[in-house]
């Protein structure tokens, strides 16, 4: 039945700097199955997009095993890792600065093809450049035209198009819909939905907006510092939060309807540094419900109902 | 007699550059009262930051001009007045939050002497004074007095935005535009801002006005809402005739491009094709071509505004023949 495609075990990525280790991903594990998306949410500098990173080795782990179809990809040598680039892709954030300017559109999407020698013939390999263009609907006239000639939407189009030009099973895509405004955004989620529909595509979404998140993935993990503090099936979690701060987060949206006026959680202070942390719960300084425990001890992510789980002492049965 | 602190007739505004001439904004009107918010809406290139520079007569010039029009801020035709007497209005009368708190501050210059700064200036005061208003200032946005002889680098985005919003409201401006003010922020950092904007304004009896992409956020802070498309406002009304009774299709495309947090299920109808090119405008209304009600008058003639309430109106063909026409957003 269901297949597990991506397992993330004990994923940890720290960076050396001037003031010591910062823990910029610490001990992160998830599974994603075939075909599905998972969310992950948090706040700028949470470690999402570090996370995202290092499982397609855009950065070098510092511990854990990351399975792909089994296989631990952390392990395997760099022409191995070649082979599934093929399979495992990125898009990214910024349609403005991740398109080469002197590049025309067909060769930002041939690239991949013609560096992987998939398709060596050039009639062939210019075809398959139309089709993608169909494919992501980008308009076929729009062939030999430079990135700084198109709009944002039609950029992220391009973007997903060569994300798509080899074998694709497997996407990270990193807030790609953050930089564009809402009447294309719902262009470019409606377009991704399509073709993970199509060609049973498998994402990491990441990204800081909630509402987005809820509508495009089928599981969702919360970030803080780091560390995953809640995980669980989107409809779930936005009905049942438990840990605190995913209450904060869910309760801080700003929602465009004027019934459903629910009192905020306002949360003091600003994230501290992921710098050296302590080993506690590393929201507790501006947790309202923190305890002497959670200043203390660092909690561990329990499931307390199926597929549910959440990393805080308030659940842990120690109370 | 006029009870409107903010009175903008007609404006125009234009950059003309060398590929052309680009038609920023096209003959708005806005009327603002005292103590009140105005969210002012729309994506990028509607013109809702060439609206507020215009405001403040900060339209750099070239390329932008104001080819017509009249402002009036607090009872003075701000075209009529001389540089120097805008300078005296910029700060006191009007001041400006602007989006990107990473690059609004000066990296070498301590957050405590940039807002003594304008209290120097504006309010006639000698450092020692200026210095100590500007601790007050900081305390009052939720920093501690005692950072003001910190750098911008030390702060957080959040700090920052906070530092910003104490620059503005240093000397209590009658009206403060904010371009933005949240967009850079995470979503609790967002909610405090808010907060703490809401609660200024109440204090000090402000009129706002909110440049905003984001319709929830308008929902938490404002009294009025206009809509802006390609350099016109094609909807404007109170918060309730906005988000419970709207009437213009771009107005619905918006809302019904907004992921719905509360049912993730729903599915999102985007607005098809893309905003029109501002250096060539098409005639009659500019949302024709991405309208999905459109009628072949509507590439004619450019629509006039229709009056639902004394507040609200729309400027939609939709609504010439029947005044009664309803969207689909509302049937459901």
């Amino acid at each position: 039945m269901s297949e597990i495609l991506l397992e993330v075990k004990n994923l940890k990525k720290y960076f050396d700097t001037p003031k010591g280790k910062l823990h910029a991903v610490d001990d992160v594990n998830f599974s994603i199955e075939k075909g599905k998306t998972l969310g992950i949410v948090g706040e700028s500098g949470c470690g999402k997009s570090t996370t995202g990173r290092v499982i397609l080795r855009l950065l070098e782990a510092t511990g854990g095993e990351v399975l792909y179809k089994g296989r631990n990809i952390l392990s395997i040598d760099k022409n191995e890792m070649r082979e599934l680039r093929k399979e495992m892709q990125i898009i990214f954030q910024d349609p403005f600065s991740s398109l080469d300017p002197r590049m025309s559109v067909s060769q930002i999407i041939e690239e991949p093809i013609k560096l992987n020698k998939l398709i060596v013939n050039k009639e062939d390999r210019y075809n398959r450049v139309l089709e993608l263009m169909d494919l992501v609907g980008l308009s076929r006239r729009l062939i030999n035209t430079y990135p700084h000639e198109l709009d944002g939407g039609r950029r992220q189009r391009i973007g997903i198009a060569r994300a798509l030009a080899l074998n694709t099973e497997f996407i990270v895509c990193d807030e790609p819909v953050s930089a564009l405004d809402v009447s294309i955004q719902a262009q470019i989620l409606n377009l991704m939905k399509s073709l993970q529909k199509q060609l049973g595509l498998t994402y990491i979404f990441i990204t800081h907006d909630l509402s987005v998140v809820n509508h495009f993935s089928d599981d969702i993990a919360v970030m803080y510092l780091g560390k995953i503090v809640e995980k669980a099936p989107s409809e779930e979690l936005f009905t049942h939060p438990v840990h605190p701060y995913t209450q904060a987060l869910l309760s801080a949206i700003p929602r465009p309807s004027l019934d459903k006026r629910s009192e905020k959680i306002i949360l003091k202070g600003e994230i501290t540094s992921p710098i050296n942390p302590k080993a506690n719960c590393r929201f507790s300084n501006r947790c309202n419900y923190a305890e002497d425990i959670c200043r203390e001890t660092e909690p561990s992510l329990k499931e307390i109902s199926p597929g549910h789980f959440v990393a805080c002492h308030l659940f842990d049965g120690s109370k | 007699m006029n009870d409107y602190l903010l009175d903008i007739e007609n404006l125009q505004v234009q950059y003309v550059t060398d590929d052309g001439t680009v038609s920023a904004v096209n003959g708005i009107d806005i009327k603002l009262q005292k103590g009140k918010t105005l969210g002012l809406v729309g994506e990028t290139g509607a013109g809702k930051t060439t609206t507020a520079m215009s405001i403040l007569r900060l339209v750099p010039h070239p390329p932008g001009k104001i080819i017509g029009g009249t402002i009036r801020l607090d009872d003075t035709d701000i075209f009529n007045i001389s540089e120097k007497e805008m300078e005296r209005m910029r700060g006191n009368i009007v001041s400006m939050i602007f989006q990107d708190p990473m690059t609004a501050l000066n990296p070498v210059i301590t957050v405590g002497d940039q807002i003594a700064e304008a209290i120097m200036i504006h309010q006639k005061l000698n450092q020692e004074k200026a210095n100590k208003k500007a601790e007050e200032m900081l305390e009052l946005v939720g920093i501690p007095g005692n950072r003001r002889n910190d750098y911008p680098h030390q702060f957080s985005g959040g700090m920052k935005q906070r530092v910003i919003i104490a620059i503005a409201l240093s000397c209590s401006p009658k009206l403060l535009i904010a371009d933005e003010p949240t967009t850079a922020l995470d979503v609790t950092i967002q909610a405090q801002v808010l907060e703490l904007m809401k609660e200024l304004k109440t204090k000090y009896e402000m009129s706002m006005i909110l440049i905003t992409h984001d319709l929830g956020v308008v929902a938490e802070v404002c009294d009025d809402v206009a809509i802006m498309y390609a350099g016109r406002i094609v909807e404007k009304g109170s918060l309730q005739d906005i988000f419970l009774t709207t009437k213009h299709p771009y107005t619905e495309g918006l809302f019904n491009s907004i992921p719905n947090i509360d049912n993730r299920k729903a599915e999102l109808k985007p607005i098809k094709g893309l905003m029109s090119d501002p250096y060539n405008l098409p005639t009659g209304c500019s949302f024709a071509d991405r309208c999905d009600y459109v009628m072949p008058i509507c590439r004619e003639k450019s629509p006039q505004k229709i009056f639902f309430s004394e507040n609200h109106y729309t400027e939609c063909h939709l609504y010439a023949t029947d005044i009664d026409f309803k969207l689909g957003r509302h049937q459901e």
